[in-house]
């Protein structure tokens, strides 16, 4: 394409047809632009039309296209062609940077934008001049251009603040540091003083502080990595000016915007990030100029207003005295009692006050405010930022800080004494102060773990929490009713038990309050109350003390779902599986109704399921509602059935995928517990479990797998009998798993139970293959799970079809098959074997070969039995994993081992650990000695001289001991 | 680099080798670059000679007293210095000399660009004249202390062969002035330092180590000496080292501060490398008298002393095991707990050396009780020696057993570890987000994956590494990403997957191969 007046307007023409509104006309200019970039000049052409063209539209257009061109073409990717061609990168980059800088500001932000991706990939060494070409234009005295530079200059040097250290980052940033560092000073110093002169200049006042910010970010880029030099040697005029900076206002730079953050915020903001990068990484060279940025930090902070506008610098800045005051060197400047005070009556106390901004979210937003008042994700809040500071500052004065609060929180008590329905903020900033000085340590699952010893909180709570809550109006004063009850949640560990029972009524009651927020808060604090253990590992409060209060706490849970804005609200129905959980058989009278309460909340939210947390405990409590009544009364399951089933399949059919994994739990829970074989409508469902795009989504994995398996233990001989051709489809879907190093262990799970349950005449045909493939998979990508699975797997199979069996099996694929699995895998491996019940099937299979399998006494595997018989003696002296206690009532979805979000593992439709070993072998040590002793009367004199000439005399030991325990002697 | 570093660590965890703790310990210089001002703490290289020294006094009787300093102009010099007038050679020299040991500005180019070197070089050679090879030897000394230029024109002027035969001179003032101007050109770098090697220089200096050497003198000597041990690119020659070496060690049983400091700093640029040369020194048994030092008092032999043995432990596990046998984990605690940063930071870069061996060696860290120091200073140290205790904590974990893991989180390690990920430095996070990781594996075998999860929590990192999920250098961000979601291979064996049979289920069939595990 030449550089010609035609080309010009066509591409003008084109452009202009990029931003028509039909995509018939669009499209093809969009494809034509395509198709023409590759072509030289044509960035030329776009420079050439952002610069020139007559139309602005144009101009923006050209331009925008020009940065996304360069964003797709210019980096050059080894082995690929080289898509711009070289005269117009040269030319590209001899013109861009005038052109930027002479350009609106529109353009401008589009060109600064294609220099750093271009800087990213030529700067330094492709493009040697940008930097003095940058910098010669700081004597231009044109802000626009200065502008223009600094902010190109921040977007080429922001990734300093990232990346690690290497030494092609620092060669550059030293040469960044040697063309810039000066000049930056120097413009910095000409800005300032610009500054003085047109202090009363308001729109010259605005371009430079632009240039002071980006100043300021540039400072924070080049000082990030390490300490320069050159800002070591001029750290007097830099921290200075800063300095003066921070302690500046202008009027005229005031904005009236309540909520955007004008320049001189955003200005000290930086500055404050500055201070604090140089006290957190170079305090040796900084600590001279610490104590006047403490000073003027917090004076900073005294004289700032609480509009939200302000929030940013605020929590910037006592962030950063909250970090200094931790460090011990710095203890001195805030131990003065007097400074104390006046942090803590001027900094503290009024960032912790509740805002208009907070009574707005309180009121209208309730979701967010929740999420930040319960949650934590308040990082960036003025009140969290307030909270580090006290808790700073407890690190070395939790006394004296202490006492002051202590004095502030009576004084603000006594206000809102005065006059509740006007001063009730104060209770609220009484209590979050409160709440601030006693916790130390805090997590979701236990509330605080570390409280302040110096704090009375029992004491506060009957005093100034129990009163709100027993007030008559659980609508009255919102705010302070869900302040005391985060108080009872938050404390839980720390007030007395007598005093949560107490409580326990009055949270009920506020579950009927109007207040989002406080029927949620009074919803969660019951399920953590709920959640805390007594002794024996037993609930706190039991079944029993919650007996009068059954009925009273089911209605106003459920009703709360009611209550406007809480029809899908996570912690209700987290409150209702917890309450279940806890009352036990005292829910059973309730089930009738709750049942039809909780499909038709099913029914309505498959419609559209969008709170994952709600479905999750709503499942959780089905199933609770399942096994608390079938426990009692195994025929309920009927009823439940003909309950669930009209909204499973019209859940199937639909294919609602977040609420399928959950179906298949439940339906798994509901068929074993039946006694008898599988019903028929089950069997009718289980073609359609083996469809491949079930199998597709991982989420459904375990639990399908899961119901194949309660199918094969419930139903195995009706499958045999009435689905045979369906076995192939099933060992398909084995076989998918296995293909997968995430879901192997599913396959084998699978495999495990159609080798339990199965007549063996039924998959005969199919065995051979299902070696094959485990062998395949073993060769190829072996991984220390996928041999667990697999050695339990084969011991398993060892025990069900004999160890001979497995033997001509494995011999049947490839000759001396058999000996080199013993060799490779099993004996080297077979102490990775993890689990009590693996262990055992793992020792029992072992004991088989060693006992019952003729080869391994006549053959050349003969010189694999001592090393597999030592093998088997490791496994048995390994220290046992203790078994995980049964506390599913405890359980969290966040705490279950495998969650994820594709999954969601019901912790109530959990099923019992199955030993298939149990009735056939008690001790497999006992079991081993027995065996032994069998085989050596069949072969007199073989086994101790094979033992004595061999085995390791620890070993032997162990085995002794064995056989000791079962009073039997090896001949 | 250490990024490479840490992915080979990585892998190393994947394939269950155990580690290598050659890759974990780390050399001094990580990046040659530097954005800092030159350490106030290193060794000077070359040193200006500026006041008037009793020595001086003692040669000139009487100059102070008389006043009688004689000014001359540059040309007056060039022309008295050229000129064959012994008494104005002397005066002008004395003159040039005088300006270069001025306190501000000496006119080092000045000098150089009268192109009076050559003559000077000459004087040296005047035997007959002490008075003239003492003034000379002092301005080329002071000449050759400026830049890298300014020592080339020195040494471009033959003032080696010059200086070294002058070590002999029968004058001891001027064999000592003669060792400092060697010193100079031997602290300018590797090329000057093995000319003069080559030269010969080491013979005729050693020899003027005597138990009848004034301690000023020998002074000069030990700083001459540790400048021929310095600098890498090349390392001095093997040779050479060899005979530094005794002489060195005699030295550092000397009672001066300043002659035990800078043989000190001599044997730790002999350490600073591979671990054969670290080898040399260990085998001169010299590491309990190191370790000695480091716990001395004064700041200039406790830094050098650190320094040293520093850059033994980063050597093999034998050679670490020599320096803890010296006693290096008794004094590690209160170098720990130094005043002074660099102290600490020094202190904190050898620990972490020392917990990447094997977990014999952890355990004599442990036992020595150096977990108690290190976590305090993990909590409240400068951040330079944070970042290097970060490091330690990184390696212990690496390295150590469960149980020993369990010690270190029991000591309190996690609080302050956790509170570093609000670092400003991308490598520290990440290194920190690693250690997480492994503290996360010791746990899971001690099926205490819960407890450390609310201990995480707890402490304010969850959070945290929540936060750093949104961090903007990319392994921060995935390693953040991988502690919450944990690692997941997901990858599938295409060739096992199942085809889709004609009844729409899977197909279950595979291909008979040859198995060989």
């Amino acid at each position: 394409m030449e550089l010609s007046d035609a080309n010009l307007q066509t591409l003008t023409e084109y452009l202009k047809k990029t931003l028509d509104p039909d995509p018939a006309i669009r499209r093809p200019a969009e494809k034509f632009l395509e198709s023409v970039e590759g072509s030289q000049n044509y960035p030329l052409l776009l420079l050439t039309l952002l610069e020139k063209s007559q139309e602005n539209v144009i101009k923006v257009c050209a331009s925008v296209t020009f940065k996304n061109y360069i964003k797709r073409n210019w980096r050059i990717v080894e082995d690929e062609p080289n898509k711009i061609c070289e005269s117009d990168r040269i030319a590209i980059k001899a013109n861009i940077v005038p052109l930027m800088l002479s350009s609106p500001e529109q353009i401008q932000k589009q060109l600064s934008d294609a220099i750093s991706i271009i800087g990213r990939e030529d700067f330094p060494q492709k493009w040697p001049d940008l930097l003095t070409e940058m910098v010669n234009r700081f004597q231009s005295g044109d802000f626009h251009v200065i502008n223009g530079v600094l902010r190109t200059a921040h977007s080429l040097f922001k990734r300093y603040r990232h990346e690690f250290k290497s030494n092609e980052l620092w060669t550059e940033i030293k040469l960044v540091l040697d063309a810039f560092a000066l000049p930056l000073t120097n413009l910095f110093k000409a800005t300032i003083e610009l500054c003085s002169t047109h202090a009363n200049d308001a729109s010259a006042l605005k371009v430079l502080f632009s240039s002071l910010i980006l100043i300021a970010k540039l400072f924070y880029s080049l000082n990030f990595q390490d300490l320069p030099e050159f800002f070591e040697d001029n750290m007097e005029t830099w921290m200075t000016n800063f300095h003066s900076l921070l302690t500046l206002d202008n009027k005229l730079l005031q904005t009236d915007d309540e909520e955007e953050a004008g320049l001189l915020e955003l200005l000290k903001s930086q500055i404050c990030d500055n201070a604090a990068l140089y006290a957190q990484k170079y305090d040796e060279e900084f600590q001279p100029y610490l104590p006047r940025f403490v000073t003027a930090i917090w004076n900073l902070l005294v004289t700032t207003g609480q509009e939200v506008k302000y929030d940013l610098l605020v929590s910037n800045a006592i962030q950063f005295l909250a970090s200094v005051c931790e460090r011990p060197h710095y203890k001195h400047l805030f131990e003065d009692q007097n400074t104390l005070t006046s942090i803590c009556e001027k900094v503290i106390v009024p960032n912790m006050e509740f805002r208009a901004a907070d009574e707005e979210a309180f009121e209208d937003n309730s979701e967010e405010y929740i999420r930040r008042d319960l949650e934590g994700s308040d990082i960036d809040t003025r009140r969290r930022a307030a909270c580090d500071l006290v808790r700073g500052l407890c690190k070395f004065f939790e006394g004296p800080v202490t006492g002051i609060f202590s004095g502030y929180v009576n004084s603000m008590l006594q206000e809102y004494a005065k006059n509740p329905s006007v001063n009730w903020k104060h209770k609220d900033a009484a209590i979050y102060l409160v709440t601030s000085l006693a916790s130390k340590a805090q997590t979701q699952k236990h509330g605080i773990t570390q409280a302040n010893e110096l704090v009375n909180l029992t004491e506060f709570f009957v005093n100034h929490i129990q009163p709100d809550l027993k007030s008559a109006s659980v609508n009255e004063f919102p705010v302070l009713k869900a302040d005391g009850i985060k108080y009872i949640m938050i404390f839980r560990n720390q007030v007395p038990k007598e005093q949560l029972l107490v409580s326990i009524p009055l949270l009920i009651n506020h579950l009927q309050a109007e207040s989002i927020v406080v029927h949620t808060y009074a919803a969660h604090a019951l399920e953590r109350l709920f959640t805390m253990r007594g002794t024996n590992n037993t609930t706190l409060i039991t079944a029993a003390e919650m007996a009068p209060f059954v009925e009273v706490l089911l209605t106003n849970l459920f009703k709360a779902l009611t209550l406007p804005g809480s029809s899908e609200n996570e912690y209700i129905m987290k409150a209702i599986m917890r309450s279940f959980s806890l009352l036990q058989e005292s829910i059973i009278p309730y089930i009738p109704s709750v049942i039809t309460q909780l499909t038709q909340k099913l029914l309505a939210v498959s419609k559209n399921p969008s709170k994952p947390h709600f479905n999750h405990y709503m499942f959780e409590s089905i199933c609770l509602s399942i096994r608390i009544t079938c426990k009692a009364n195994p025929d309920a399951v009927g009823s439940f059935e003909e309950a669930l089933f009209m909204v499973f399949t019209e859940i199937l059919q639909n294919d609602v995928q977040e609420f399928i994994p959950y179906v298949f739990q439940v339906m798994s829970l509901l068929l074993e517990m039946h006694k008898n074989e599988i019903p028929s409508s089950y069997m009718a469902l289980f073609p359609h479990l083996l469809q491949p795009v079930l199998w597709e989504r991982t989420g459904n994995i375990p639990p399908l797998v899961r119901l194949l398996q309660a199918y094969l233990e419930r139903g195995a001989n009706t499958i045999a009998s009435a689905a045979a051709d369906k076995i192939p489809g099933l060992l398909g879907v084995f076989q998918k798993l296995i293909a997968s190093k995430a879901n192997d262990h599913q396959g084998f799970y699978l495999l495990n139970s159609i080798i339990e349950h199965m007549p063996p005449e039924s998959v005969d045909q199919y065995r051979k293959q299902i070696f094959i493939l485990l062998f395949q998979r073993l060769q190829n990508s072996k991984t220390t799970k996928f041999i667990k699975s697999f050695l339990v797997f084969i011991n398993l199979y060892c025990i069900k079809y004999g160890a001979l069996a497995l033997q001509e099996i494995f011999d049947s694929i490839q000759p001396k098959m058999f000996g080199m699995v013993l060799e490779k895998i099993i004996i080297p491996e077979i102490q990775k074997v993890s689990g009590q019940v693996e262990k055992k099937i793992c020792a029992v299979g072992i004991t088989k070969i060693l006992t019952e399998c003729p080869p391994m006494m006549d053959t050349e595997y003969t010189k694999l039995w001592i090393p597999l018989l030592q093998a088997l003696i490791g496994l048995f002296e390994l220290p046992e994993d203790d078994t995980i206690p049964d506390e599913e009532h405890f359980i969290d979805i966040e705490d279950t081992p495998g969650y994820q979000t594709a999954f969601s593992q019901l912790a109530f439709a959990g099923k019992k650990e199955h030993d298939p070993v149990g009735q056939m072998v008690n001790n497999p040590r006992i079991h081993l000695a027995q065996s032994l002793h069998k085989l050596s009367t069949a072969c007199p004199g073989r086994v101790p001289s094979m033992l004595s000439t061999s085995l390791n005399a620890e070993a032997l030991q162990y085995l002794q001991g064995y056989l000791q325990a079962a009073s039997v002697t090896l001949l | 680099m250490p990024v490479e570093i840490k992915h080979s660590e990585r892998m190393r965890k994947f394939k269950n080798k155990g580690k290598d703790a050659a890759a974990l310990r780390r050399q001094r210089v990580e990046v040659n670059i530097e954005l800092r001002k030159a350490k106030k703490d290193e060794q000077i290289l070359k040193r200006r000679s500026i006041s008037f020294r009793l020595m001086d006094e003692s040669l000139s009787p009487g100059e102070e007293r008389r006043n009688e300093i004689i000014q001359l102009s540059l040309e007056e010099i060039v022309e008295a210095v050229n000129g064959s007038n012994m008494e104005l050679q002397l005066q002008a020299t004395q003159a040039t000399r005088r300006m270069l040991s001025r306190q501000k500005d000496p006119p080092i180019n000045q000098i150089i660009e009268l192109g009076i070197i050559p003559r000077l070089v000459e004087f040296l050679t005047h035997a007959d004249n002490a008075p003239l090879q003492f003034e000379a030897a002092w301005a080329l000394t002071n000449i050759a202390s400026g830049t890298s230029d300014h020592t080339k024109a020195v040494v471009e002027g033959g003032a080696i062969p010059a200086f070294i035969s002058l070590l002999s001179s029968p004058h001891m003032h001027i064999s000592e002035q003669s060792v400092w101007a060697l010193g100079n050109i031997a602290g300018d770098g590797p090329l000057y330092r093995d000319a003069l090697i080559n030269c010969n220089v080491i013979p005729p200096l050693l020899a003027l180590v005597s138990p009848v050497t004034p301690v000023g003198f020998l002074r000069n000597i030990t700083w001459t000496l540790s400048n021929l041990c310095r600098n890498k690119n090349p390392y001095p020659p093997l040779d050479a080292v060899k005979k530094m070496l005794p002489v060195l060690i005699c030295l550092m049983e000397h009672e001066d501060k300043d002659i035990i400091s800078d043989s000190c700093w001599a044997v730790s640029y002999l350490t600073d490398g591979s671990n054969d040369r670290i080898q040399i020194v260990v085998d001169t048994g010299i590491l309990p008298r190191l370790v000695q030092l480091m716990a001395s008092p004064e700041l200039i032999i406790m830094t050098p002393a650190l320094r040293a043995i520093g850059n033994v432990v980063t050597g093999t596990d034998e050679q670490t095991q020599a320096a803890i046998d010296a006693g290096v984990l008794a004094v590690l605690p209160c170098l720990l707990r130094h005043a002074k940063p660099t102290i600490q930071k020094e202190a904190a870069w050898t620990l972490s050396n020392i917990a990447a061996g094997p977990c014999q060696q952890i355990q004599q860290l442990i036992t020595c009780g150096l977990l108690p120091p290190l976590v305090e200073l993990l909590d409240k140290g400068d951040f330079k020696a944070q970042k290097e205790a970060v490091w330690a904590v990184a390696n212990f974990t690496t390295g150590g057993t469960v149980e020993q893991v369990v010690e270190l989180v029991q000591s309190g390690v996690l609080k302050p570890l956790l509170n570093l990920l609000l670092a400003k430095d991308s490598k520290t996070i990440l290194v920190i987000l690693d250690t997480i990781s492994n503290l996360f594996l010791a746990a899971e075998k001690l099926g205490e994956t819960e407890r450390l999860c609310l201990l995480v929590e707890e402490l304010d990192g969850l959070e945290k590494i929540e936060a750093l999920q949104t961090h903007d250098n990319n392994m921060v961000y995935r390693a953040a990403l991988n502690i919450i979601e944990k690692y997941f291979s997901g990858e599938e064996n295409p060739d096992l997957q199942p085809g889709t049979g004609q009844d729409g289920l899977y197909d279950f069939s595979v291909e008979k191969q040859d198995f060989n595990f």
